[in-house]
């Protein structure tokens, strides 16, 4: 009997492995060895060519810290502290205009409601350059929103509004704005409207009502949201690179400079880990947030 | 439910998000527009151009052998992992082991496209260094996107497997059906939405990348995002950019948007009455 047992159980991870195994070993074998091959590369030091050498060394961590030959210098806190900010900022906005459209479409016929929606995500689903550099044509140096900025005195002549960090905050949010919005759509989708005519027949209104009644069955999509939003935008490198310029460098470009433009592998890997780190720290904390206001049940596998 | 809320704010709810909507597609009708705004009027002439330009001939192949073949892979690789999983683990284990495969299939979701890109683009050269395989190129980014595409499939799959009745597998079982036979007859009839669904996902994911094909791509095997970037980064916007832009752009809407009303008319035909 026992045996019989063993041997399904057997049977079940055969089977388990056969089907499974390819596309797990692919991930394996084309993502996690490189991975972690690049995080290791951040504990050589750098030969002349900036590839990885012996010894081993916690010299790219100092110069990610800002120390160099040259003292120290606080160029990369302020690029870390940048990007933290750019993808917080992107993030909010995206929230704060997902709510009133998820409402919006909740209110219209049934029938026109997947289409409002599949015109919130079309643009997505164009490509990230494209979508990005068509920014260039509205805050370019020479496009009609910049005339009205050199006119209020807003930007100086001659520069346009992109390259900026104006620009850069935009344009994170226009490319992540459907990874809001879906999320808190699926969850307003399930919306007990009981409660909100709950809330109203015991006279809250406006704000009051939204806040105790709309609010808290909404989080758990808002919650997904901020994460699909923020992770994401904070290592975004096509943003930052055509519409940011050399004053709105932000964590992702810096990275891959040190696998391009001045090659130091090291270095470069150094910044992933702490960039990883960062991603990581936030996540945890984020968790453990909305695991306390209740908003718990993400679909996993 | 749409009682509750009342005019005014619904007025309110409109008026924020009419001008978004407006917003989300300006840039891109800009896009359209500068391709035909030249100095001295109008003119169709930057198409012109972009059709007898061999480059953008070349590069528009390559993104479709991107797109089509990585898409293909991970569908067969995504169906099988997904079906696995539903079907073979063992629910509720507890440990590192039972639990690595979620594990390796957020992996490539959660991981920031830069940091996906530079790995495998470190790793291939360490490898080509070494053996003289995987050299840059058109090989090594069809590597890659069916290797962003693959947990996308499986979860598309699985999702879908999960919604299933279960005494269905009993069903078939009972029936003298063995694995492969129920995995043909039964279960990709059965997720053939999913499985469709998943492939064109993988597409829209592969058309949609630019980091992790720019990290992976070598001096041969330029697609059309790297094109017009390179476009820009050298000598900026032209009429002829912005007219590769606006074919882009218009082919996703179009196919988009007839594929949205060709599932509405058979999801509608199929509730009628027989």
């Amino acid at each position: 009997m026992k045996t019989a047992v063993q041997g399904e159980a057997r049977s079940r991870a055969i089977r388990l492995w056969i089907t499974s195994g390819p596309g797990l070993f692919w991930v394996i074998l084309f993502l996690l060895i490189p991975s972690v091959v690049l995080l290791g590369i951040g504990f050589f030091s750098a030969d002349d060519y900036g590839g990885p050498t012996m010894p081993l060394s916690i010299q790219p961590f100092q110069q990610v810290a800002g120390f160099s030959l040259l003292g120290w210098d606080d160029g990369n806190i302020i690029i870390f502290l940048r990007s933290l900010e750019q993808a917080g900022i992107a993030t909010v906005v995206t929230a704060l205009l997902s709510y009133p459209i998820v409402f919006f479409i909740m209110t219209r016929p049934e029938s026109v409601r997947p289409l409002l929606l599949l015109f919130i995500i079309l643009p997505s689903w164009t490509n990230q350059v494209v979508r990005t550099y068509a920014w260039l044509e509205l805050l370019g140096p020479n496009a009609p929103v910049t005339y009205v900025a050199h006119a209020l005195g807003i930007v100086p002549p001659d520069l346009g509004i992109a390259p900026g960090q104006f620009a850069v905050t935009t344009g994170l949010a226009y490319n992540y704005l459907p990874y809001m919005i879906v999320p808190l759509y699926a969850s307003a989708e399930k919306l007990d409207w009981n409660l909100v005519e709950a809330g109203r027949d015991l006279y809250a209104s406006g704000f009051r009502l939204f806040w105790h009644s709309v609010f808290p069955q909404t989080l758990p999509g808002l919650l997904s949201g901020i994460i699909f939003v923020a992770i994401p935008a904070f290592g975004d490198y096509v943003v930052p690179q055509l519409l940011g310029g050399d004053k709105a460098l932000m964590i992702g470009s810096l990275i891959a400079n040190q696998f391009t433009e001045t090659p130091d592998w090291p270095y470069g890997a150094a910044l992933t880990i702490i960039m990883l780190v960062f991603t990581g720290v936030g996540l945890v904390a984020f968790r453990i947030l909305s695991r306390r206001m209740g908003g718990a049940g993400e679909a996993t596998i | 439910m749409s009682t509750v809320v009342p005019p005014r704010v619904r007025a309110l709810l409109a008026g924020v998000s009419w001008p978004v909507y407006v917003l989300l597609y300006t840039p891109l009708v800009l896009v359209a527009y500068y391709s035909f705004a030249t100095a001295s009027g109008y003119s169709a002439a930057a198409y012109g151009i972009l059709f007898t330009d061999g480059e953008v001939g070349a590069a528009l192949r390559r993104s479709l052998i991107l797109a089509l073949g990585s898409a293909t892979v991970s569908t067969a690789l995504g169906t099988l992992l997904g079906y696995g999983l539903c079907r073979f683990r063992v629910a509720n284990a507890r440990g590192f082991l039972a639990n690595m495969p979620s594990l390796i299939i957020y992996t490539p979701i959660i991981m920031p496209s830069l940091v996906f890109g530079l790995s495998e683009q470190l790793s291939f050269n360490l490898v080509h260094n070494a053996t003289g395989l995987l050299g840059a190129g058109l090989g090594t980014m069809v590597i890659a996107h069916i290797t962003f595409q693959v947990p996308y499939v499986a979860l598309t799959v699985f999702a879908r497997l999960s919604g299933l009745d279960p005494n269905l597998f009993e069903a078939s079982h009972d029936l003298y059906a063995d694995g492969v036979k129920s995995f043909f007859y039964l279960i990709v009839p059965v997720v053939q939405p999913a499985i469709v669904g998943g492939f064109l996902l993988g597409i829209t994911l592969s058309i949609d990348d630019f980091t992790i094909s720019f990290f992976t791509s070598g001096p041969g095997s330029t697609t059309l995002p790297i094109y017009i970037y390179s476009a820009i980064a050298r000598k900026g916007i032209s009429p002829e950019i912005n007219a590769l832009g606006t074919l882009m752009i218009a082919t996703i809407i179009v196919i988009a948007v007839a594929h949205f009303f060709i599932n509405r008319h058979r999801e509608r035909a199929s509730q009628l009455p027989v």
